[in-house]
């Protein structure tokens, strides 16, 4: 069903839609950017530079970027969206051959009026492209083998691109992020049961033929992938991250040491602790209650976004919404669990409190298309 | 699937028969069917939404209840274990026969650094280098800022200097135990002791492994943790050693010698007492082994068993001894001395020259002669000879308990030809160390039976086969006592303590062949107290010279003689001999002699 049969009188137009916005969404997600200021002032060692004054800049930047694209129809972004992935996997391409290098990895691109990660834009876009896939796709195609292998194609393409950076923590975001929207578009149910049976049987044998006759890898891969998963094998070398973290998130306790009270990420014990690993810093410093006040946000956002995603009638504007909340979930879901060492450490920030440009760009540009699909929804009359 | 059709036929005709507008029927079934398939997808939809639902409530209880059971354990500081076998610090102590400590155990750190920890690199490198001024601060400031994630500052550091670095106060700069080698003795008994350095390093503890002498001949009974830290008991002691090196020093500076080296044994049991080579080092800091040029020029080389000379006169002894054990002589029994003296071509001479005529074997002995040596061991034969010397030990190296000593492998002729038989019987022409030669003494001195040298305590005598008749040995006893009271190492005599002994002189021979005129090795083979010894004791100098006469003496009755007599005036009271009045003078001189 799509807004085209609708009719769009009742939708509001000019700048009364700034209204129509989804105000509680904007506040929660203000909130967040608001913890992450606090949590990059402290790392700082109290101090705005060098984190948290350019990264409330980004927020500004952003929110008005938000409402911008929130203003704009539905509708216009639906018909934008293939000319979005096409640019973006230009973008990616692109890095590949002209982009920066940053920590060992090939990420970056200078576009002249600003650095870009094109990763990060990918994760939007590919969202996007596949919500319109899905809604210009008539209902009954959508599990025909061709119809399914195509949006495998679109997820797989840049998948590959991002591995190539190398960025393991956002190929396996956008991997799982088509994945999840290609169920929510309602592919059946055995094509993924088949993929996940294969990949399990992959991880079998692969493990399996360890030490036998027909083993596949070479005994080094096993021991990389030994600390990998286990890197409390090796705690002063591999493991560092996340034994560091780890004490961290003990010493803040149920109530946490204090504001700018936390010793581990002060004394520059943890890496990475303005970005990947912020949260050990507010575990730290405001314990459990803090770390599951901020989980309560994010839980909160994902809620408001599923909400406003089955109240809206418009397939692409569900699809996009329920997409972009299933991104965020997973962003911050692997970022956590990889700090308190459930997953292993692939390199995602926390999305909005990390320090970042590109990725809170992105993401509250994302979080536009979230307001304009909550502002254009199909309303009956 | 069964379709129904939008314009169903008879709905249409009844439709149009009752005048209504056939159209609104196909509105409605298209409106019907729109509704069915969006209830479908809904429903679908709303069967992954849950799922999805199901799915985000889970991993947000699993996150949360990890955070709340990180939040509840108390943090445990990390501590690496090495994969493989864990690094054992531990190393057995070392004591002398009195149990006094010889090599003991120092707990003290290693510095080392993690960059990525460090606060202030440049800073803490400023500080360093205030604490160690040894230490380059650019180059420090470069190792910390640069890609190591580790780095060993310093191997040993003092307790003063730990508290130094702990002041600085930078969490990068952390310290490692290590159990350091320490020698309390420093120089003393060094070349037995050996040395050692750490073999693998781990943060936490670092192998302490022998690199040298009895350390390293030792090092797998003094890491195994299954003797319980049990000391090592040498057969050394340590007041008889200190005194020992003393007097050998002093005696090397006073003939200028470039090198001497001095071996005591307790004649039954073998046990080395005192084993001095010169000059010496420290174990605990043990010099850097030579790249190039004569490796005992080095002081890390160990005269006493590595050192192998052609030790001269000193071997006659053995052939007086030989020939008597044989029956082929006795001590009165007069050999002609006079030359010409032709063996194999070769013209044997006496000593500068000399000509002493007939001579009986007791004076072949005390005056030295080589004419006379010579033919008895042509009387005795090659093989005879070669048996002999072997029994005394002389074709092995010894199994003195020093990695060093399995080098010290004597030099045979390569034909034992009747010359070399001559020679040999002189000492010229086989080359042992002075180890070799207090073993060979002490079977004289012992009444006739092997003994091997060794570095353990011992607890009774460890005599081996007989190698001589005990009237044989008794007699070589009675000549050698006779050099010292009558003969060329008359500086040899110790008031009460009855020294016998045979000096040697021997040209050192050259690298490329031939010898020097002027370089020497002088020793001086001796027991005491003759009548009844316990004791054997060997000095040798390289290269000495004596210059208190007109002409410079290098002869051993001058140089190493004098050494030892020194040396004996000093040890025998630490032994535990008492000065005594020789009870066994020499029988009244008999008839044959007198002639």
């Amino acid at each position: 069903m799509s807004y085209l049969e609708y009719t769009v009188k009742h939708t509001p137009s000019g700048f009364r839609k700034i209204l129509f916005l989804n105000w509680p969404l904007a506040i929660l997600l203000a909130a967040v950017c608001g913890v992450g200021f606090l949590m990059l002032y402290s790392v700082a060692g109290g101090s705005f530079s060098p984190w948290a004054e350019p990264q409330m800049k980004r927020f500004g930047v952003g929110l008005v970027g938000m409402i911008v694209v929130a203003m704009v129809p539905i509708w216009l972004w639906r018909n934008l969206s293939g000319l979005a992935f096409a640019m973006a996997l230009v973008l990616l391409v692109g890095v590949e051959f002209f982009g920066e290098q940053s920590k060992g990895a090939q990420r970056w691109i200078d576009l002249g009026f600003i650095r870009l990660q094109p990763s990060e834009l990918m994760k939007v876009t590919l969202v996007m492209f596949l919500a319109a896939y899905y809604d210009w796709l008539p209902t009954k195609k959508t599990s025909r083998p061709f119809w399914v292998l195509l949006p495998i194609l679109i997820i797989l393409v840049p998948t590959f691109l991002v591995l190539r950076q190398p960025d393991l923590g956002t190929s396996i975001l956008l991997l799982t992020a088509g994945g999840g929207l290609m169920f929510l578009a309602g592919v059946h149910w055995a094509y993924f049961a088949t993929v996940i049976a294969a990949a399990a049987g992959l991880v079998i044998a692969v493990f399996q033929s360890r030490g036998a006759s027909w083993q596949l890898l070479n005994d080094y891969q096993y021991r990389r992938i030994d600390t990998f998963l286990n890197p409390a094998v090796d705690p002063l070398g591999a493991g560092y991250h996340i034994t560091q973290s780890k004490i961290a998130l003990g010493s803040g306790g149920w109530t946490g040491r204090g504001f700018m009270q936390g010793t581990q990420s002060r004394l520059n014990f943890l890496p990475e602790k303005h970005t990947d690993f912020i949260f050990t810093t507010l575990a730290e410093e405001f314990g459990f209650v803090g770390g599951i006040s901020l989980l309560g946000l994010y839980a909160l956002i994902i809620i408001f976004c599923v909400v406003t995603a089955v109240m809206n009638k418009d397939r692409f504007s569900s699809l996009l919404t329920l997409g972009i909340a299933l991104n965020f979930f997973l962003f911050f879901a692997v970022n956590m669990s990889m700090v308190m060492g459930l997953a292993p450490v692939v390199g995602v920030p926390l999305p909005l409190v990390s320090y970042g440009g590109s990725a809170m760009l992105v993401l509250l540009l994302a979080f536009g298309l979230v307001q304009s699909a909550h502002i254009h929804r199909p309303r009956q009359s | 699937m069964i379709r129904t059709p939008l314009r169903p036929l008879a709905r249409i005709l009844d439709a149009r028969q009752k005048g209504e507008n056939p159209d609104a029927i196909e509105r409605e079934n298209k409106r019907i069917r729109h509704e069915q398939m969006r209830d479908q997808s809904r429903l679908r939809a709303e069967g992954r939404l849950l799922v999805l639902g199901v799915f985000f409530f889970c991993a947000f209880a699993v996150i949360g209840a990890r955070m709340g059971l990180l939040a509840t354990t108390d943090p445990v500081e990390p501590r690496a274990h090495a994969p493989g076998a864990v690094i054992s610090a531990s190393r057995a102590d070392i004591v002398d026969r009195n149990g006094n400590i010889l090599a003991t155990n120092f707990e003290t750190h290693a510095l080392y650094a993690q960059p990525r920890n460090m606060v202030d690199p440049e800073a803490a490198a400023e500080k360093l280098v205030a604490v160690f001024p040894d230490l380059k601060k650019e180059r420090l400031i470069k190792d910390f800022t640069g890609k190591r994630k580790f780095l060993w500052i310093k191997k040993k550091i003092s307790p003063e200097q730990m508290q130094a670095v702990h002041e600085i106060g930078d969490p990068g700069l952390l310290f490692a135990p290590r159990d350091m080698r320490l020698y309390p003795n420093g120089t003393m008994a060094a070349h037995v002791l050996g040395g050692a350095s750490y073999g693998k390093e781990g943060v936490h503890a670092a192998e302490v492994i022998g690199v040298a002498g009895a350390e390293k001949y030792f090092d797998d009974y003094l890491r195994d943790p299954a003797n319980g830290n049990k000391p090592l008991q040498l057969s050394l002691d340590l007041t008889v050693q200190a005194a020992a090196e003393r007097v050998l020093y002093g005696g090397m500076k006073l003939m200028n010698a470039k090198g001497a080296t001095s071996v005591l044994m307790d004649v039954k049991t073998g046990e080395v007492i005192s084993v001095v080579s010169l000059p010496t080092f420290d174990p605990n800091n043990r010099p850097r082994p030579l790249t190039e040029g004569d490796a005992s020029d080095t002081p890390l080389f160990n005269r006493s068993v590595q050192g192998v000379y052609e030790l001269g006169s000193t071997f006659k002894i053995f052939a007086a001894v030989q020939a008597i054990d044989l029956g082929l002589v006795n001590a009165r029994t007069v050999i002609d001395t006079k030359g010409p003296f032709k063996v194999g071509g070769f013209k044997i001479g006496e000593f500068r020259g000399k000509n002493y005529g007939p001579l009986s074997v007791s004076d072949i002995i005390v005056k030295s002669s080589n004419r006379g040596t010579g033919r008895m061991a042509l009387q005795i034969g090659a093989k005879r000879q070669q048996a002999f010397l072997k029994s005394l030990g002389f074709f092995e190296a010894t199994p003195f308990e020093i990695v060093e000593a399995s080098g010290g492998k004597p030099l045979l002729p390569k034909r034992w030809t009747d010359l070399s038989t001559v020679t040999i019987s002189y000492g010229h022409g086989l080359s042992s160390s002075p180890m070799h030669l207090a073993a060979g003494y002490a079977a004289i001195a012992n009444g006739g039976f092997q003994v091997k040298p060794t570095l353990m305590k011992q607890t009774g005598p460890q005599l081996g086969p007989r190698v001589m008749s005990a009237r044989a040995a008794a007699d070589g006893r009675r000549m050698l006592r006779k050099v010292v009271s009558e003969g060329t190492a008359s500086f040899g005599e110790v008031p009460g303590y009855f020294v016998g002994g045979k000096t040697g002189t021997a040209d050192k021979p050259k690298r490329r062949g031939g010898y020097y005129k002027d370089k020497v090795i002088a020793t001086f083979a001796s027991m005491f107290p003759a009548h009844d010894p316990k004791y054997v004791l060997i000095v040798t100098l390289d290269e000495p010279v004596e210059t208190s006469g007109d002409k410079p003496r290098r002869t051993a009755g001058w140089t190493a003689v004098p050494v030892a007599a020194e040396m004996i005036r000093r040890i025998a009271p630490l032994l535990g001999l008492r000065p005594a009045v020789e009870p066994d003078k020499e029988p009244v001189v008999t008839l044959i002699s007198s002639n």
